[in-house]
């Protein structure tokens, strides 16, 4: 099980610029976590990259809190570049125009005054392939807790992120190892722990069990169940069954538009939309 | 576009043997009937051998079913048929197992295939006979419409059997000694009963497959 030990409050915001304003809204509290507004509240989004092409069509979807979210549509559709959008990811690929809102505790994470760093630690991802650090499985948790002005006890934090996602019992005894001699699994579960030490309040995951076997990819299935009582998670799969499994919504995406967002259930036994119907039942994509 | 190929071959596969499941039951039905009418014992006992061709026909069905959801994963109106097929199988099954039950009874009204009751009887058997025709046929054309007219013939059903018992019990009280007998007619009409509700559930698992949405037909 997972346990929530750590406060919040033990971060402390690293010096910036006075010019530098942090997002008021961002410091988080237990109220915050208990509001009952979306997560993230995506506005009329869309995003084109620097050839012109249009990968996200005037998206807007509400992602409830404390819920697992699926994202899915064959490749090419958007989801990815919809999801890096969420905590400005796609800043960094030059060139690329994001235009609506994306509301994050009522403020728009693309407003002039958020610092896109806080954004990011805030709303946390988790990517396709495993990406540790070159570093000890330790220090793969705490260098970036420590550069995000962690003050607390860096033990307990190691520790109980690794509980978190269910890391700790494997690699208690060789904390000081190199994070790269674990199996690819164990990487992502160590991602994911290094996602959660920052206690964000969403995980974005971008299939993030696509490289892994069925063992390792079941394990992180079941440490999502687990994940979703504490953050919201977004997750774009291409797995359909795996979207079936772990989400409370899915929304599907086709050439940049969202096609249609219901309880999984409902998507996937009586979806409303022809092409929803096609593409889930295999037969395009 | 993707080819599931396989995935329809399984779900054309089901849909030929929900037919086939009907046609047995309704026939093993019709010669049941038969034999109560002209008390021909011997087709009564050949509706009960019948009977095993279409249990074996509801296993393959669930394997098949079974195996497609196992292999195929299938989702959304694919997922729905398969869900369809299991109860659809099921409620032809027990139909089956009524009309055995009918043929066993045909003796036990022996000498009397004009009476009244007994025709209450095969106008129950034939209502049920239709039901179970216009069910088969609303699965195989995805008709919720016909189904829901189909599962309203069970009103006609129901009003034989209420009938029926009205009748059983005038019997009864006028002729004590006919009790055993009495008992018969209302066990056998209760499982022609029995049956029209079976086919308004699979109209219901009809409806479901179609539109995929839940509905009570049996108001």
């Amino acid at each position: 099980m997972i346990d929530p030990t750590v406060s919040h409050r033990a971060f402390v915001a690293p010096a910036v610029p006075a010019a530098v304003p942090v997002m008021p809204a961002l410091s988080a509290t237990a109220s915050d976590r208990d509001d009952q507004g979306p997560a993230l509240d995506v506005r009329n989004m869309s995003i084109e990259y620097s050839d012109g092409h249009v990968a996200v069509r005037n998206l807007t979807l509400a992602f409830p809190k404390r819920s697992v979210t699926a994202i899915i549509g064959p490749s090419g559709c958007g989801k990815s570049t919809a999801l890096r959008a969420f905590n400005r990811m796609n800043e960094l690929i030059p060139g690329t125009k994001t235009t609506g809102q994306v509301l994050f505790h009522g403020i728009d994470v693309y407003g002039s005054a958020v610092d896109p760093v806080q954004v990011r630690r805030r709303i946390g991802m988790v990517f396709q392939k495993p990406n540790p650090f070159p570093k000890s499985i330790y220090e793969n948790i705490a260098w970036g807790a420590r550069i995000n002005g962690w003050t607390g006890d860096m033990d307990e934090l190691v520790e109980s992120s690794l509980r978190q996602a269910s890391l700790w019992d494997e690699v208690k005894d060789k904390l000081k190892r190199s994070a790269l001699a674990l199996s690819g699994g164990q990487q992502q579960r160590l991602c994911i722990a290094r996602a959660c030490a920052l206690k964000p309040e969403i995980l974005l995951m971008d299939e993030p069990t696509s490289a892994l076997d069925p063992l390792s990819t079941s394990k992180i299935e079941g440490l999502l169940d687990e994940l979703k009582t504490l953050y919201t998670i977004i997750i774009v799969t291409h797995n359909m069954q795996q979207a079936g499994r772990i989400s409370d919504m899915t929304a599907f995406l086709f050439t940049g538009d969202l096609i249609e967002f219901a309880p999984t259930r409902q998507l996937f036994v009586t979806p409303r939309d022809e092409r929803t119907e096609r593409y889930i039942s295999g037969r395009f994509g | 576009m993707t080819d599931r190929t396989r995935l329809s071959g399984e779900l054309s596969r089901i849909d030929d043997l929900i037919g086939e499941m009907a046609a047995k039951a309704g026939e093993a039905l019709r010669m049941a009937l038969l034999a109560m009418k002209t008390q021909d014992l011997e087709l009564a006992k050949r509706v009960k051998t019948g009977d095993a061709e279409i249990d074996a026909l509801q296993v393959e069905v669930e394997d098949i079913a079974s195996i497609t959801l196992a292999t195929q994963q299938p989702v959304a109106s694919d997922l729905r048929i398969m869900v369809a097929a299991f109860k659809v199988a099921a409620d032809y099954e027990r139909a089956a197992d009524y009309a055995v039950h009918l043929a066993k009874a045909a003796k036990k009204f022996a000498g009397e295939p004009r009476s009244r009751l007994v025709e209450r009887l095969a106008r129950m058997a034939e209502l049920d006979g239709k039901m179970m025709k216009g069910t088969a046929e609303a699965f195989r054309t995805r008709s919720p419409e016909l189904a829901a007219s189909v599962a309203a013939m069970d009103d006609m059903v129901d009003a034989e059997h209420k009938a029926m018992i009205d009748e059983v019990l005038d019997m009864m009280r006028e002729r004590p000694d006919e009790a055993e007998r009495a008992a018969k007619l209302l066990t056998t009409s209760g499982y022609l009963e029995r049956l029209g509700d079976h086919m308004t559930n699979a109209c219901e698992s009809v409806v479901f497959m179609v539109r995929g949405t839940r509905v009570d037909l049996n108001e």
